[in-house]
């Protein structure tokens, strides 16, 4: 639905263009507004701050947090644990869909043990990730890893399966060796749909990496706002909290910018 | 390689059983490489173990009634909170379809509260509500809600205008329009919503019993790691595996039927 229903007939030619975006950009955003006045009102009064502190407590909270650098540690350990998690499930991943989808042994191997680990939610996994790699990264890593598997390799099996079959006689005809054409043709023609792949993860991977750093660590932005939680300092708790929302919410926007050029480029 | 289709045909058939074949290649290559201590036992015990042969064993947990009992209580935390979650954001999401101001008011409110790892929020509820099983489901309503009203929203935007004016014009009313046209209509893409959100409410409930314990098969299995009895972590993980998969299933099932008219 666009917001053209709500213009003013006339408005466009009146009021240069620049203000207009301004107050279309406020407008859009006022319920939000709307929303953080209501918190602000019932912070305090209906419900103790204690329980839930004003916006404005928590936002001085969060600008501390990152001025004092506190939280950067933490911050930095979770960031390393979701990118290299996501790029080992982005490499396995894509290997094991093309792999899968142009090779009938490949797939008679690796299909039961997808099905398998498909039902179970990943998170359940944690404890059994301790029992191998003890607390701390390596846990982590394995648990994002693993989350971020089957998008990824769902995304490439099915764009893998549906690869204009012309595009590799072609290549054939033309004297490519066949260990080459996955490499050179399969994979840049389900391009688009690995790309969509990791867009689906990237939420995943950040699931699994806040479930695996309240179970199983002893750093990481997970871990800080569980002891923030127990040691009863809660404007810092809701202050990570923020920190933790923006850095997923920035990742997806920023792979989402990325793709865009990306595709424009291609 | 559709993970989860039901139907078999014979090329299906076949690799079905090569795949079975290589499943058994590697659980007796587990149970032999753990028989000859080649493993920890703490690593991973022997198949047998896990299934029948110890004290914590499948087998022993299920007939205890251990397994079945947590079962209930993640299966009941997880689906209440799923449930609710449902009918708030099929209203939430239709009616922020069909409406301007609806749309207007949730529209940046969904854009900002969607990407936020409702995970994170298990001990801010801890705070809040206390380590029950109210503060579970609470948090499991809260992240199911968003891939719900998102897909209903969407799924709703998509109805088809004829379908509507149609049945306008053979004098439905606007209420009656919701029930019997456009819900109907967006059916396939609110379930999916659901079929999103089911992993999403396992996921809350089991993180959640690992942090605060309470019962439940998260609470059975982190306790195995405490009380270093990988026996048990393994066991309550194949009771984890039949539970996501029976729920999985139903869901499909379910799917089927209701869509059965499309």
């Amino acid at each position: 639905m666009s917001y053209a229903d709500f213009r003013l007939d006339g408005l466009e030619e009146s009021v240069p263009e620049p203000v207009q975006r301004i107050a279309w950009f406020v407008f859009e955003w006022i319920p939000l507004a709307i929303l953080v006045g209501v918190w602000e009102l019932m912070s305090g009064t209906v419900v103790p701050s204690v329980v839930l502190p004003s916006p404005f407590e928590v936002g001085a909270a969060v600008w501390e947090l990152l001025v004092t650098g506190d939280v950067l540690p933490h911050l930095q350990i979770s960031l390393y644990r979701v990118g290299v998690g996501l790029a080992l499930s982005i490499v396995v991943g894509v290997l094991l869909g093309v792999g899968m989808a142009r090779s009938q042994p490949v797939e008679n191997v690796f299909e039961v043990f997808l099905a398998l680990i498909y039902p179970i939610p990943k998170a359940a996994l944690v404890p059994l990730a301790i029992l191998w790699l003890g607390v701390g990264t390596e846990t982590a890593i394995l648990i994002v890893f693993l989350a971020c598997l089957l998008p990824i390799v769902l995304n490439s099996y099915n764009a893998a399966q549906d690869v204009d079959q012309n595009l590799i006689w072609s290549a054939q005809m033309m004297g490519m060796p066949s260990w080459k054409i996955p490499l050179k043709v399969v994979i840049p023609a389900t391009f688009p749909s690995i790309l969509t792949g990791i867009r689906q993860a990237i939420p995943i991977a950040f699931i699994a990496l806040v479930s695996a750093e309240l179970i199983a660590s002893n750093e990481g932005v997970g871990f800080e706002i569980l002891r923030y939680g127990e040691v009863g300092a809660y404007t810092l708790m809701f202050a990570v909290l923020v920190i933790i929302s923006a850095a997923a919410f920035f990742a997806v926007r920023g792979y989402e910018w990325a793709e865009r050029r990306l595709i424009r480029w291609t | 390689m559709d993970v989860g289709s039901a139907t078999f045909d014979r090329s299906s058939l076949v690799s079905f059983a090569k795949g079975t074949v290589s499943l058994a290649v590697v659980l007796v290559l587990w149970e032999v490489v753990t028989q000859l201590g080649m493993i920890h036992y703490y690593f991973l015990p022997p198949l047998s173990d896990i299934l029948f042969a110890t004290d914590s064993s499948f087998v022993a947990l299920t007939a205890d009634g251990t397994l079945i009992y947590h079962g209930y209580l993640t299966v009941r935390r997880a689906l209440v909170g799923l449930v609710i979650a449902t009918v708030l954001g099929i209203a939430v999401g239709v009616l922020s379809a069909r409406s301007k101001i609806m749309s207007w008011f949730w529209d940046p409110i969904i854009e900002v509260g969607y990407p936020v790892p409702v995970i994170a929020l298990v001990p801010v509820f801890i705070f809040w509500f206390g380590t029950g099983d109210v503060s579970k489901i609470a948090l499991v309503t809260l992240g199911c809600f968003w891939p719900v009203a998102i897909n209903a929203r969407n799924a709703t935007r998509e109805v088809d205008e004829n379908l509507i004016w149609s049945a306008r014009m053979m004098g439905t009313s606007d209420r009656e329009l919701l029930r019997r046209v456009v819900v109907p209509a967006a059916a396939p893409g609110i379930i999916s919503g659901l079929q999103i959100a089911l992993p999403i409410s396992l996921i809350i409930t089991f993180v959640f019993e690992m942090v605060a314990g309470g019962g439940g098969l998260g609470h059975i299995e982190i306790q195995g790691v405490r009380s270093f009895d990988s026996v048990q972590v393994y066991a309550s993980l194949i009771a984890i595996m039949i539970l996501g998969f029976a729920l999985d299933r139903a869901l499909r099932i379910l799917r089927h039927r209701l869509l059965a008219w499309t």
